[in-house]
């Protein structure tokens, strides 16, 4: 029987990989990521991509609702301060990308901060719906600055080019947005391994005794806050990039919601669930799609859309009741049972 | 002065119904302590099953309203007993989430069910109304400041004189305890999501004759937020009194500021309030220990 993998210094406890077996599985799905556009279909190829983008800002989110237990429904504010400001820059200013995605990730982080300093008070379900207030009043900002933002007729981006080398294929969009995921898996990893990560931990767990600690409760909020937001941004900006166009329409409030179902799903609090989290929602949704047209028109267009709804709302409501700790609990139970076995854990 | 005091008026007369929505809110939320964001989905849902009584039936108005107390309260102990009660002792959060998945569920059902068109809800009292000076109020505008009236002074009573009352403010107190002291506190759960429903239900009816139906009713629900928040989560009369200011505040700086404003202004107006009062002004504060 394996007796589990025992740490015995704090080195091997915040270490990024916790034995070779899983530094062996990172690299092998990381050269099977870059692989994978060689065998896939470009329909596919865009969808991964949509996924990837996703993922990115629910990492972010999950930095912030997972880790630091700050309720959050302002992430698709953040995902349109980053898709705008993109788009701007690449349609009106044209800048080229390696400038206007940070820029969207930047201005995001400003914005975060501005949504953090409320937060510094609040607590809970009043944060949740005052972040809500700030999706609400961002996208009215951007409706109503008809001059900077073209209103609601929205802005169609620059094609995706870095370096002088168009991106024009899903396939060549792919590997950058892989790479800012890669980046992205990697800063969340740091920074949870970090000391800012434990400190996140200590006000999840309880802000007061964390503050009793002297862990600086007031700094590191507004840390999750900014961070979480960057990486709302950097996503709002891939997107800007991806769909070539940008619109309030695509950052509505049910975008945040999405968001918080897609940790939820996945596992609160964990960079790997928050990525099953999107592949599980977009894919539900990819193959409710699937499943719906080729069925035709014996159903037609309106009823499909709210069975989708139907079906993602009793997906949210099934997993909470039944899986709190979502796909990641599901696979850690299995695993203990798996490496257990023949004896119960 | 004229436009002002059209303003103020047309501004009561929808703070009244944010009035009644952010009741419920406040109302599950001290009693259970999660906020339901369903309440505008459970109204939608109840206007449009009594769209579906008017008009098979045709009851006169009173009589639709009282099918629809029924109705709704039916509604709010069923949603109580399968979606929530299996979520006691989970934390506040999920319990939450579960009520946004309800929301986008019960959305999904409306417009399987009624279409996505919106209608009409053929009641009695449809457009008849009483003018007073140069302000125009339908019937059921008139009542539903009425009903808003009379929720805010049955809450009051129901809280204080009644036995079921004191045992929900109990239960809102320290739930343990009254647990211990012989209150059954699922049932004030159940009776305080009846209740809510029930508010919800009669501001549904009384909005669908005044506005009509349609699958985006619920956005009600969230424009009532800043209503409760203003209020203070957990206060009842709080939430009735704030619905009516922001429903006053929205019209005025839509009419004197600049268009659209009314969008956004309550929540504005909560993000300022919040940073001063982080429990609303009618909330009280929760004291940590640790």
């Amino acid at each position: 029987m394996r007796t589990g993998v025992i740490q015995e210094s704090y080195g091997e406890l915040i270490s990024l990989f916790r034995n070779p077996t899983q530094t062996y599985w990172t690299w092998a799905l990381v050269i099977m990521s870059l692989a994978a556009p060689v065998v896939l279909t470009g329909h596919v190829t865009s969808l991964i991509n949509g996924m990837m983008i996703a993922a990115i800002g629910v990492i972010g989110l999950n930095l912030l609702t997972g880790t630091t237990g700050l309720i959050s429904f302002g992430q698709a504010g953040f995902l349109a301060v980053g898709g705008y400001t993109a788009a701007i820059l690449s349609a009106d200013y044209s800048m080229p990308l390696w400038l206007c995605v940070p820029a969207g990730g930047l201005m995001a982080a400003a914005f975060g901060l501005l949504v953090g300093i409320p937060s510094l008070r609040l607590k809970g379900l009043y944060l949740a719906i005052t972040t809500l207030a700030f999706t609400i009043i961002i996208t009215h900002l951007i409706l109503s600055a008809e001059s900077i933002t073209h209103g609601s007729s929205g802005i169609s981006t620059a094609k995706p080019a870095i370096f002088g080398m168009e991106l024009a294929t899903d396939k060549s969009f792919y590997y950058l947005v892989l790479a800012v995921l890669v980046l992205a898996i990697l800063g969340s990893a740091n920074i949870k391994r970090s000391r800012v990560g434990r400190a996140f931990l200590a006000i999840r767990e309880q802000d007061i005794a964390a503050r009793a600690m002297g862990v600086p409760v007031a700094r590191y909020k507004l840390y999750a806050f900014v961070v979480s937001s960057f990486y709302a941004g950097i996503a709002g900006a891939l997107m800007a990039y991806q769909i070539r166009f940008v619109n309030v329409d695509s950052f509505s409030l049910v975008i945040s919601i999405e968001a918080v179902s897609m940790i939820i799903v996945g596992g609160l609090g964990s960079t790997a669930g928050a990525v099953i989290g999107v592949v599980f929602v977009l894919g539900l949704a990819e193959i409710l799609n699937y499943v719906f047209s080729s069925m035709g028109g014996a159903m037609g267009s309106i009823s499909a859309l709210e069975l989708k709804g139907f079906i993602y709302g009793l997906t949210i409501v099934l997993f909470l009741r039944f899986e709190p700790d979502g796909l990641m609990g599901i696979y850690r139970e299995y695993k203990n049972r798996w490496v257990n076995w023949p004896f119960r854990y | 002065m004229d436009y002002f005091i059209l303003l103020t008026v047309s501004g009561i007369s929808i703070g009244v119904i944010y009035g009644l929505i952010g009741m419920g809110y406040a109302l599950i939320f001290k009693a259970t302590s999660v906020v339901n964001f369903a309440q505008g989905e459970v109204m939608m849902l109840i206007s449009y099953m009594a769209f579906s009584i008017a008009s098979s039936w045709s009851l006169p108005f009173w009589s639709l309203l009282g099918v629809c107390v029924v109705l709704s309260g039916v509604v709010g102990l069923l949603i109580e007993r399968i979606f929530i009660r299996p979520m006691l002792g989970q934390d506040v959060f999920s319990t939450v989430m579960v009520t946004i998945g309800m929301a986008v569920m019960i959305r999904a059902v409306v417009v399987l069910i009624w279409g996505a068109d919106p209608m009409v809800l053929p009641t009695d009292i449809g457009d008849s109304g009483v003018e007073f000076g140069m302000v125009f109020l339908y019937t059921a505008q008139i009542y539903a400041i009425g009903f808003l009236a009379v929720c805010v002074f049955g809450m009051w009573a129901f809280l204080r004189f009644s036995r079921m009352g004191v045992a929900m403010r109990a239960t809102a107190a320290r739930e343990t305890t009254a647990l211990l002291m012989g209150i059954n506190v699922t049932r004030v759960y159940a009776l305080a999501w009846a209740i809510a429903a029930v508010i919800a239900g009669v501001s549904g009816v009384l909005l669908g004759t005044i506005y009509g139906l349609g699958p985006d009713m619920w956005t009600q629900g969230l424009r009532a937020f800043p209503a409760v928040i203003l209020g203070g989560l957990d206060s009842v009369f709080g939430a009735a009194i704030s619905g009516i200011l922001i429903g006053v505040l929205e019209n005025l700086s839509e009419g004197y500021i600049g268009h659209g404003l009314k969008e956004i202004s309550g929540f504005l107006v909560i993000l300022v309030v919040l940073m001063i009062r982080p429990y609303g002004l009618f909330g009280t504060p929760e004291i940590e220990r640790v």
